[in-house]
Order: C-alpha cells, then structure tokens, then sequence
C-alpha cells in the first residue's frame, strides 16, 4: 500500500480526483454520463498521440513532429475519400492505409534519429517544417469538409456502442494493447529497458538502435490511427486544426509521470495526465471561466509538475549514492 | 603550418554568398532595391531571436518560450504606449517584462534543475495563456509615429534603422560570447557542466545569465516588430521559434552544447531569407518554403553524419 | 578437454598511444575461485572487457572457453556462451522488476515480438533467488533495494542464464561486512555447484578468505599464476608491486610548522560524520580508505560541491563560510577530483580554456574583456613548469594523455594561487614515470607553502608521498598513522575496520588528536 502511494501516477489520480469533487460542485452538469463521454471522445486524437509519445519519452527521446505527422496523414485520408466507393470497404482500406502512411513518416525521423544520430529535437523540427509545409501546399490551407466523404465513413464515426461512441473504444483498444506491448513483449521491455540504463541495456545484448527506431515508428502508427480519429471527430480535415497539439501532448505524457531523464512513464500514467488536462478544460469552460485562462493555468501546472519531478528525483538520486554511515561505538 | 581547411564558419558564409549570387543571376527582381530593401527590414526581428535561441543552446538548453517572451515584452510596451506613455518609459517596460520571463525560466532551470525543454515548455504555455488573458486575444495597435520609426526608418537614408541595432546587437553578442568571462563560462559549461562546477564556476549564475541575456534579445526583437507592423498580437514573431532552433542548428552550434558561433548563425539566417526570398519571387508557395527549410536543415546534418564517419575511418586508416 | 574451462594467453591490447595489455595470461579451473588482481591501471578491467566481447584484443592472442576457440567478439556472445559479468557499477534496471532484471538478456536475441511469459519468467527468476537463499519481492522495482540486495540479483541473473564462468568486478566495494560474509557463502555454493568465478578486489584478506588461485597483473603485464597454498600475502603484494618497490616509502621527517588548515565536527547524514582533521605547514596529509569510506565525499564537502550538515572549516586563522564551490575557490581552495575527464576538465576545449577557468576574472583587461594575450602567457608558464606535452596551448584537452591532462588539471588550480589543494588520486590510470612527476609537484607546492590534502587508495603511493595518514572507514576516521611508522597492513587494517585483531592495535595510531576526538 505504501508503495502504492508513493508511486507517482497515484499522485495525479489524487489531483485529478480533487479537481473532479471541485468541480462536481462548481456544475452540476460535469459528473453526467454525456459531459464524460464528451471529456473522452474530445481528447482521444491527444490520448492517442500521447500514447506513442510516452514510449519517446521513457527512451529520453521526443517528438515535435507528431501534430503535423498526424495532419499530413489525415489529409491523406482526405484526398483518398474523394476517390474511394461508398462502401464499407472503404473504411476498411482507411484503417489499413492510414496507419501505414503514418508508420512511413514515422520511420523517417526513426531512422534519422538512430541511424544518422541526429537528435530527435533537431530530426523533428525539421520533419515538422516539412510534413506541415507539404500539407498547407497540397491543400492551399482549406478544409476538405464532409461533403467529398464516402457516408459509409460518415455513419462509421456516429457508431455508439452500449451508448459509448466509436472513438472511444478506438482509444481503449490504442491504450490497451500499447500497454501489453509494454508488459508482455521483447520489444515493450527493451523501450524500458533503454530509458533505464542505456549502458546496461547494451551488456545483456538488447539492441538500441532498432529500439529507436521502433518508437518513433510506433508513433507514427499512433499518428496514423489518430489522423482516422481526427477525422471521424470532426468529419472534416483541416490543416491547421491541430497546429501546436504536440505541445499539449508532450505536457500531458509529462504530467503522467513520464521523465524526460528516461525510464519513467506508464499507459495507466500518461492516461491520467490526458484527463487531467481534459477535465481542467472542461471545468473550466463548465464554470464559465474566460478560455484565455486555461492556459496560465496549463502552463503553471506543467511547470510546477516537472519541477516537483525534478526535486523528487535528485532526492532519490542522492539517496541512492549514500554510505552506510557507522554509528558511533 | 598553414591552414587551409576553412572552418565551419566560413563555409556556410560561402555557401550564402553563392546562394546570394545564383539568385540574383536567376531570380529577376532579386538584386532589385525594393527587394534588397525588404530583405533588410524582414532580417533584424529574426536574426536577434536565432541569436538568443543560439546562446541558450550553446548552454545543451533550449528556449521553447522565446517567440512568447517576445509577445509578452510587446504588450508590454503596447500597453504602456496606448495608455498615453511616451516611446521611451513604453521600451524600457517591454524590457523588464522580457527579463521577467527570462528569470523565471533561468531559477527553474538553474535553480531546481529541470531539463529547459520542459520548463519552456511549461513556460510557452503559461506566458501564451498570460498575454491571451491581457489582451483577450486581440491585437493591440495604434502606436505614437516616432516608435514606427525604429522599424521602418532609415539611418542615414539608406540603413534600415532595425538593421542598425541589429548589428549592434551582433557585435555585443560576439563580443559577450568570445570575449566576457561569462561567455567563456557558457561555452564551458555547454560542453562539461560538472568540470566548470569543479572549477569553482557559479553554474546558476552563467545560466541565469543567459536566459535573461536570450529574453533581451527576444525583447528587442519585440520591438522592431511591433514597430514594423505597427500592432501586437499573442502570435507575434510565433513563426520564428522553430526557425531560429533550426537557424542556431545549421549555423552549426551543437544542440548537446559547448560550440556555436555568432557567424554561423548569421550566417544561416541569411541563408533562410535569401531562400525565403528568392523562392517567393520565384512564385514558389510560401509553404513549400518551409519544406525546404525543413529538409536542408536534415540535410545538412545527414551529410555532417557522413563526413565525420568519413573521416573517422580514414583515421583510423592513418594509425 | 583440459581441466581449464577458460584459456586466455597471448592477450594483447593496444589503444591509441597506450599498450594496455601486454602479452597476458589468464586460465581458470572449473569450479575455481580465481583473483584476478593487481594495482590500479594493472590492467584487470582491460583484461575483463576482452573476456567480455567489449573490447577485441589484438591479433596474435589464444582465448578458449571451454577447450575451444571462444570466438566473442560483443557482450551478447559472451553472455549466450555462459559467461557472465558483474561490473561494479552492476548492469541493472532500476524501473524494471526483480524477475525482469533477473531474465533479461535471455531473449535478446528473439523476435522482437516475442511474448514474454510472466509465470516462467517469476519461475525462472525465484529459482535462481531461492538458490542465493535470497528473499525478495519479483515485483518490487529494483531501484528499491539496497546495493547488496541488487548484487544478488546480478548474480542471480548469471545463476539464471547458467552461467559457467561468472566475473566479478570489486563485488564487495559498497558492501557491509555482514553482507560481505553472505556473498561468501553464496561464492561457495555457486563452487558447489561447478561454477568458476573470477572476482577482482583490492582487498587481499578476503581474497585469501574465497580464492583457490591468483592471477597478478602488473603494468598491463602477466606477473604469475599462484596457488593459494603457495603464497602469502606479503608475497602477493610483492608481486603487484613488482620487486624493485616502485615508490621508496618516506623516510623524511617533515619540518612541520603551524597549523593552516582544520576541519571541525564535519558531518553530513549518509556521507561521513563527526569528521575532524588538521593539516600543518609543511606537511602532506593523506587520506585513504576503501572505496564507499566517505574520503571523496569529504572531500567534496570541503570544496563546497556537496554541503555539510554540520561542522566548521578553519583556514590560515580564518573561519570559513563556504556554500558553493565558488566561494571555495574565493577562499584559496582548491580540488582536484578523482574523475579527471568528466570533472577535472573539461575535454572538448583547450588547454588554455581549461587552465585558466577558475582566474578568469583576473585576467580582463581594462574593457572588462578577456586578455588573450595575458591568458596564453600564464598558460605557458605553467605549460613550461609543469612540463605539459605537446606544449601547445590551443590544443583540445582530450587530446592528452592521462598524465598530461593532469598536469593541465594541478596547472588550473596553480594559476589560482590556492592556500589548500585537495588532490583526490592524483594518478589514477597514469603511467609510472608521469606517476612519480605528480608526486614530486605535490612536494614542490608543499614547499611553496601549500597545503596539501592528498586523497588516495593506493597504498603505495600514501606511503611514499605522505607525512601523516588519516584512514577512513564508514563515514568516520578510523585512525592516524605517522607515515614513517606505518605500514599497508597497519593502513589496511584501520581501513577495513575489522574486529579489532586487539594486538594489531597501534599504539602511534593513538597519539594523534585526532583520533582522541573520534
């Protein structure tokens, strides 16, 4: 129990509790079903994203580019609708496609951060001008609406399930099965493995490089599968609708306990940081609050949160270099 | 022992020359004054953020904040100049707004130790949330006509004024950065952090010095621009913050820290706005501009890559 | 098929500028305990890292395992063949499990999509653990457990991969000594068990405790393979020393004058307590002690890098307030750290840059900017003096070698003009003529009226360069000896802090104020 406590993602459920009993009181609209399925379906194309990026970030690594790799993506989807069938074999294809585009982008910045040992920030920026360039080319910055979608699309992104729509599920099904890559597979143990202790990793043989490589693919799987999310969500692609999203994503990974020293962070984490953010935004559109203060309010908290972090971790680091002092005879 | 192997410097110095010398032989309009002259104008409020963002990686750090120091200083001076202040006490306001964010990203970073990407990070937001929470989102504009002056006036008829500080500006960097103990202390400190706190160096000091340094600069961009277009708005100069990492970058400063030189850097801001320029006349799309100055910043360190190994194997080969 | 499970002869290995091994021999028995030993910089861990597939040896050298040709040329091969390495600084995981830590490895070379199977995993792993009669959690993340507990799990890690031939680097540096006698016990088992183990350390007690035989290296050289019945220690020291002793042990009684330096009731909680010491004119006080003492620590204490809880720091007359490692340097001390490539320079800038770090300052011009010419002058002063080569100020300092980036590191701090130099071994991994250089300077600046605090473990050299020694054990001054009268067993034995052998007790170790305050 007292391990339990001490870990760090119990410490944000805490927070995200407390922020929902304040703000169960501040509206009595905010603990119904509808305002959480909105709260969940409105963040999956983050949750998503901040999935991937947590394996990034467990291998000290990070990804700028996502935002735009899942827009590239999404216009896509987009330009393919106009020539696809109204069936649903179209969806179908969309899923296969999509996420295969996105594992292309992926491994451009995989390749250029392992092979070629560019740092990630600097292969990212980079990816990022390009991806995001190429997007405002092709599409002159307009939205590809509805209109041009095959309806089989149209009526896959209005499926509820018991009540719950599509989306949501898409994500569960994303966080569940990152989360068993994590636990029940080489792969997953070796992305822990590194963020660890690099230098171990090597002496029992665990090869980094292909590691690399395979997070940042594996982000772009992600980004291709959130470029579907997107666009079911909005049944409309637009160029610029998520420029800056990496940086929320990025906070929300942090937030979850995720260290950019490398070897921190969990699904079960990184899902609490998303809610935290979301249910932050939510109450604070619920209490009427001007929407210009969520973001003194966002950057204060990741602030304070990776420098709590931060102190937390020199504590342990010092304690964990210290001599068995004899005690006086 | 003569040398003949040009540093890194003076090749990317070469390369703006004949990227400056095929435009004006292909590009009418290029070598045009009109064009010359907007280039000069369009030059300073970048060059001054790619300097700060240059000096705090040269620390291993980076600034995500700085475009968002940059808008936060001009409210500041907006505010004080729409409220009936005059130029002067309006500029030295958007300064201390500047330092203000520049202290607070230098204790968190020095003080407690976060890695600077995420307390920019963190900052970016927070400083984007406080001018929003100011101005509402809106632009502010409507400043006295002597302030339009320092970035759309000449020197002596000829100079772009903003140009002028900018270079003013260069020469202080250079001059803080090679020739001040601080600047010797950043560049030893970028390569070995334990080695300098072993050498009695004061690490706090040096990095709380070079946040609040890359916040002046960002203030004095601030200041040309809000000048320039004679308004301020939360997004302003937003587009420079990828751009002067990836201008520091190509200049060739070491984004691990320890090396970056102020030519380098001018050097590779240059090179972007002849790009910028010359493709725009050109009748390229502006956003393909941003592709190729994507894919030349990885292109250059791919091939960087490549010659290192190069000359590694070739090393080796030797003894 | 011999009765050697491994065969290592003709070992050599050259890097840049250096010959680290030379022409060396190691051959083990099954179900041997064999002690590899010799002095720092002997070349032990060169030798291990080629056993291990890290480093490849040159041509011309015979390594079988097994009774055939070994054939590793990276960790992994090592690994699957059934030999296992326990550096000091452990090959562990601090985010993963105790089963996790303990399996893997065994897969690494499988599809990366491999399932991993919890239950066999948690088997394997309580296996190897209830065979170390070990009980610990599977699930508890290792960065939980204390130091002795994660050796085990490395060992468990070798029992679980069935391992032959297990490598053990200064096992018990950072152990207690009740831990210490449970890794003996556990080193019998695995003999037991027909396991061979190679186990490295410096301290030769325990060696004659686990060992059946040696193996001692000297100077990248092979000296000789001993059985334990047929020697005894103070041969064994011999023969890591060499014949003709490298240092001559001081003999010169120091004309000691005033009091210039003095440490008060220095404590800081898991670092060392109740730390007081003097330093006199004209004398050079050596601190020694086992790795995991507290000397380093101490040391970094009083230079202001790692604060003191409590206690006063005295110097020529004044009390000191010293909070950072500036304020130290203001205060006219000076140190030296143990770790000369990460904290002693900084590598990738000039000698000139190093060199005169720490007296900027003092060196503007007029403008306040740097005078480039008073700098490099100094610099080649101390260049001169200290003999630094290649005598090229502008060149980076990683292109040195050990004992020269030393000299540019003593060169830093001369340009300070300290009053108190804290050297912490001083000629860790430098060859033996640079050695003897480094201890002649260290004279010198005592005679130039430094005080100087030399902070080493090796033996030899305290004796031969120090006046007087104090020994630390635990965190705590474990004795004093006046340097004429001591010998490596009287330091060995405060250091170890053994029992108490009461007849070992020396009565010189008493006379020091010192040691009344402990």
């Amino acid at each position: 129990m007292k391990a339990l406590l001490k870990q760090k993602e119990f410490s944000v459920l805490a927070i995200v509790i407390i922020i929902c009993v304040i703000l169960s009181f501040v509206s009595p609209v905010f603990l119904t079903v509808g305002n959480w399925m909105d709260i969940l379906e409105g963040n999956t194309v983050i949750g998503i994203l901040a999935i991937g990026m947590t394996l990034i970030i467990i291998t000290s690594d990070i990804d700028v580019s996502v935002a735009a790799l899942t827009t590239a993506v999404a216009v896509s989807i987009g330009f393919m609708f106009q020539y696809l069938p109204d069936s649903w074999f179209s969806v179908v294809l969309i899923f296969l496609i999509a996420p295969l585009i996105g594992m292309l982008l992926g491994a451009f910045n995989g390749i250029l951060v392992s092979k070629i040992q560019i740092p990630a920030i600097v292969v990212t920026l980079g990816t990022l001008n390009i991806f995001s360039g190429l997007v405002l080319y092709f599409t002159n910055g307009n939205y590809i609406n509805s209109t041009q979608f095959p309806q089989s699309f149209m009526a896959f992104s209005n499926i509820e399930i018991l009540g719950i729509p599509i989306l949501i599920y898409l994500f569960a099904l994303v966080a569940v099965s990152t989360w068993f890559i994590l636990k029940y597979t080489l792969i997953g143990r070796s992305v822990l493995a590194i963020g660890g202790n690099a230098q171990s990793s090597t002496r029992v043989g665990i090869n980094f490089k292909k590691v690399k490589m395979f997070v940042f693919t594996y982000m772009g799987f992600l980004g291709g599968v959130a470029a579907i999310a997107q666009t079911s969500y909005t049944t409309a692609v637009d160029p610029n609708g998520l420029m800056g999203l990496e940086l929320t994503v990025i906070a929300a990974v942090v937030l979850g306990g995720a260290n950019i020293h490398g070897g921190r962070g969990s699904i079960p984490g990184t899902l609490l940081g998303v809610l935290l953010l979301a249910i932050m935004q939510n109450g604070m559109i619920l209490a009427r609050i001007d929407t210009f203060w969520q973001n003194v309010v966002t950057g204060a908290i990741i602030v304070i949160a990776v420098s709590y972090d931060e102190i937390n971790h020199r504590r342990n680091q010092a304690k964990l270099a210290n001599i068995d002092v004899k005690e006086a005879s | 022992m003569t040398n003949i192997k040009l540093s890194k410097e003076s090749v990317l110095g070469l390369i703006a020359l004949a990227i400056f010398v095929g435009l004006s032989l292909f590009t009418p309009g290029f070598l045009s004054s009109g064009n010359i002259n907007s280039m000069m104008f369009q030059l300073p409020e970048f060059g001054l953020i790619a300097l700060g963002m240059m000096v705090v990686i040269i620390t291993g750090g980076i600034d995500l904040s700085i475009t968002y120091i940059a808008a936060f200083s001009g409210v500041g001076a907006a505010l004080m100049m729409t409220n009936g202040f005059g130029i002067f006490p309006a500029i030295i306001v958007g300064i201390i707004f500047a330092l203000a964010c520049g202290a607070f990203n230098g204790v968190v970073v020095s003080k407690i130790g976060v890695p600077p990407i995420l307390v920019t990070l963190g900052t970016m937001v927070l400083f984007e949330g406080v001018i929003l929470a100011i101005t509402n989102g809106n632009a502010i504009s409507g400043f006295p006509d002597a302030y339009s002056l320092i970035g759309n006036g000449y020197y002596l008829g000829i100079v772009p004024f903003s140009l002028v500080i900018f270079f003013v500006f260069t020469i202080i960097t250079g001059l803080l950065l090679n020739k001040s103990t601080w600047g010797r202390r950043v560049y030893m400190y970028g390569s070995n952090d334990l080695a300098t706190l072993f050498s009695g160096v004061k690490n706090s000091k040096v990095l709380m010095k070079v946040y609040l340094y890359a916040s002046l600069l960002a203030a004095v961009s601030a200041i040309i621009m809000t000048s320039r277009y004679n308004s301020v708005k939360v997004d302003l100069g937003s587009s420079y913050l990828l751009q002067s990492v990836a201008a520091a970058v190509l200049g060739g400063t070491n984004i691990h820290g320890g090396y970056g030189k102020v030519m380098g850097t001018i050097y590779a801001v240059l090179i972007f706005q002849f790009i910028r320029n010359g493709l725009n006349l050109m009748g390229v799309h502006s956003s393909l501009v941003d592709v190729v100055i994507g894919a030349i910043l990885i292109a250059v360190l791919t091939l960087n890559f490549f010659s290192d190994k190069l000359s590694r194997q070739k090393a080796k080969a030797a003894s | 098929m011999s009765d050697y499970i491994l065969e290592m002869e003709h070992i050599s290995k050259t890097f840049p500028g250096v010959k680290a091994l030379d022409n060396v021999e190691l051959k083990v028995k099954q179900g041997e305990v064999h002690a590899l030993i010799g002095e720092n910089g002997a070349g032990k861990s060169t030798l291990i890292k080629v056993l291990a597939g890290v480093h490849e040896a040159d041509e011309g050298g015979r390594y079988l395992f097994e009774g055939i040709d070994a054939d590793i040329h990276r960790p992994l091969d090592a690994t699957l063949k059934g030999i296992s390495i326990i550096y000091q600084d452990l090959s562990l995981f601090p985010n993963l499990s105790v089963a996790e830590n303990i399996y893997i490895g065994r897969d690494s070379n499988k599809k990366p999509w491999t399932k991993i199977n919890w239950k066999s995993m948690k088997e394997l792993a309580g296996k190897a653990l209830d065979e170390l009669e070990m009980d610990i959690d599977l699930n508890k993340r290792v960065e939980l457990l204390s130091i002795a507990q994660q050796q085990m799990i490395e060992i468990a890690r070798a029992l679980a991969f069935d391992s032959k031939l297990i490598v053990m680097d200064e096992p018990t540096s950072s152990l207690s000594s009740g831990e210490v006698e449970k890794l003996y016990r556990v080193i019998d088992k695995l003999k037991e068990r027909g396991i061979s183990v190679i186990f490295i350390s410096h301290k030769l007690k325990e060696l004659f405790r686990v060992s059946d035989r040696f193996t001692v290296l000297r100077d990248g050289q092979f000296v000789g393979s001993y059985d334990v019945e047929e020697i005894d220690e103070q041969q064994l020291i011999k023969r890591m020393v060499g014949r003709e002793v490298v240092y001559e042990n001081n003999t010169q009684k120091a004309a000691v004058g005033e009091k210039v330096f003095e440490v008060k009731n220095f404590s800081k909680e898991g670092n060392f307590k109740d730390i007081n010491l003097s330093l006199y004119e004209g004398e050079i006080l050596a601190v020694t002690g086992l790795v995991g003492s507290g000397r380093t620590e101490l040391a970094q204490s009083i230079f202001g890098v790692n604060k003191a809880d409590e206690g006063t720091l005295w110097l020529n007359g004044k009390d000191l307030k010293i909070n950072s490692s500036e304020d130290a340097v203001k205060q006219g001390i000076a140190y030296v750290p143990e770790a000369r490539q990460t904290q002693g320079l900084v590598l990738e800038q000039s000698i000139v840059n190093n060199m005169t770090l720490p007296v900027i300052d003092a060196l503007r011009n007029k403008l306040k900017l740097i005078d480039r010419k008073v700098e490099k002058e100094l610099t080649e002063q101390y260049i001169k003096s200290l003999d630094v080569r290649p005598s090229m100020p502008d060149l980076a300092a990683d292109k040195l070698s050990g004992g020269n980036q030393q000299k540019v590191v003593i060169g830093k701090w001369l340009s300070a003009q300290p009053k108190l130099l804290i050297i912490d071994e001083p000629t860790n991994g430098i060859d033996i003529g640079a050695k003897t250089e480094i201890h002649k300077l260290l004279r010198r600046m005592v005679k130039e009226g430094i005080g100087v605090i030399m902070i080493s473990s090796e033996l030899p050299e305290v004796l031969s360069v120090s006046d007087r020694i104090l020994v630390m054990s635990r965190g705590r001054i474990a004795g004093e000896l006046n340097t004429l009268e001591a010998d490596q067993e009287k330091v060995m034995n405060l250091a170890l802090d053994t029992e108490e052998p009461e007849d070992k007790r020396q009565p010189e170790g008493a006379e020091s104020t010192v040691h009344q305050e402990v």
